[in-house]
């Protein structure tokens, strides 16, 4: 089998979330390996996917040092994601219920780096 | 370029590279990921669409912009399905804008229950027609995998 990848788009208040957290908690108990990534900027798959309030409390977002940027010998910078994902994963990601994986976008704006 | 939206881009091409996993994005409200390219590393782009002429708007978008990151197949899931006037509205849309509908989920306050109790829907009313709406979802995304 194909690994599954799917993004779910929609207006704020669509139910693309709640959509999200049970899909991906389906497809897990399916048997299948399942890393859910909340990238919206208002997260709220956590208590979708039935993670506990204090445990969503304690998520650590995806930090922007996980980018490298790299000046070019013609002055240009290019950014690339400069570690192994898996052990990404192992350092940031959450468990949730049915044995899938969690892991949240960092606040946006912060540090005004935009 | 912001950073939050570029490392979180940046893990999904590597992880969708390095692993077999599946993944599941769900993406912002607006559509900054889509016009910076998050959806690169999917290889389906599901829309949410509800019966009414905003979110419509919003998913044409949607399917607009994924069409311009060659992101080749956006399918819509329809929600919030209330009588035969709402399917037929969504229905008459995707097909005006070439949306395959591969889920149609009905308006369902157990949703709302679930939400009020602070738990997943899949614990709290696990045979809400909702639910079962997108069972059948996951049954179909599994089988096409």
């Amino acid at each position: 089998m194909k690994p599954i990848r799917i993004a779910i788009a929609g207006k704020g208040g669509s139910g693309k979330t709640t959509i999200s957290g049970i899909l991906a908690r389906l497809l897990a108990r399916a048997g299948r390996s399942v890393v859910a990534v909340d990238a919206d900027t208002n997260p709220n798959l956590a208590s979708t996917l039935g993670i506990a309030a204090d445990r969503t409390r304690e998520i650590v977002s995806l930090p922007r040092t996980l980018l490298k940027r790299e000046q070019q010998a013609d002055g240009t910078t290019i950014t690339t994601f400069a570690r192994d994902p898996a052990d990404v994963l192992r350092e940031y990601a959450v468990d949730a219920p049915d044995g899938l994986r969690l892991v949240v976008m960092g606040a946006v704006g912060h540090g005004g780096v935009g | 370029m912001c950073g939050a939206h570029a490392t979180v881009r940046g893990f999904l091409g590597e992880l969708v590279k390095q692993s077999e996993t599946d993944v599941l994005v769900d993406m912002e409200a607006g559509l900054e990921h889509l016009s910076r390219g998050t959806g690169r590393h999917v290889s389906r782009f599901l829309a949410v669409v509800e019966p009414y002429y905003r979110s419509m708007e919003t998913a044409r978008r949607i399917a607009q912009l994924a069409g311009e990151l060659g992101v080749t197949s956006v399918d819509a899931v329809i929600n919030k399905v209330r009588d035969e006037a709402d399917r037929e509205a969504v229905h008459t849309f995707c097909v005006a804008n070439k949306m395959p509908v591969v889920a149609e989920i009905p308006y369902d306050t157990s949703l709302v229950d679930a939400e009020r109790a602070g738990r997943p829907a899949l614990d709290f009313t696990p045979d809400a027609p909702s639910v079962t709406a997108i069972r059948r979802l996951a049954d179909h995304l599994l089988s096409t995998a």
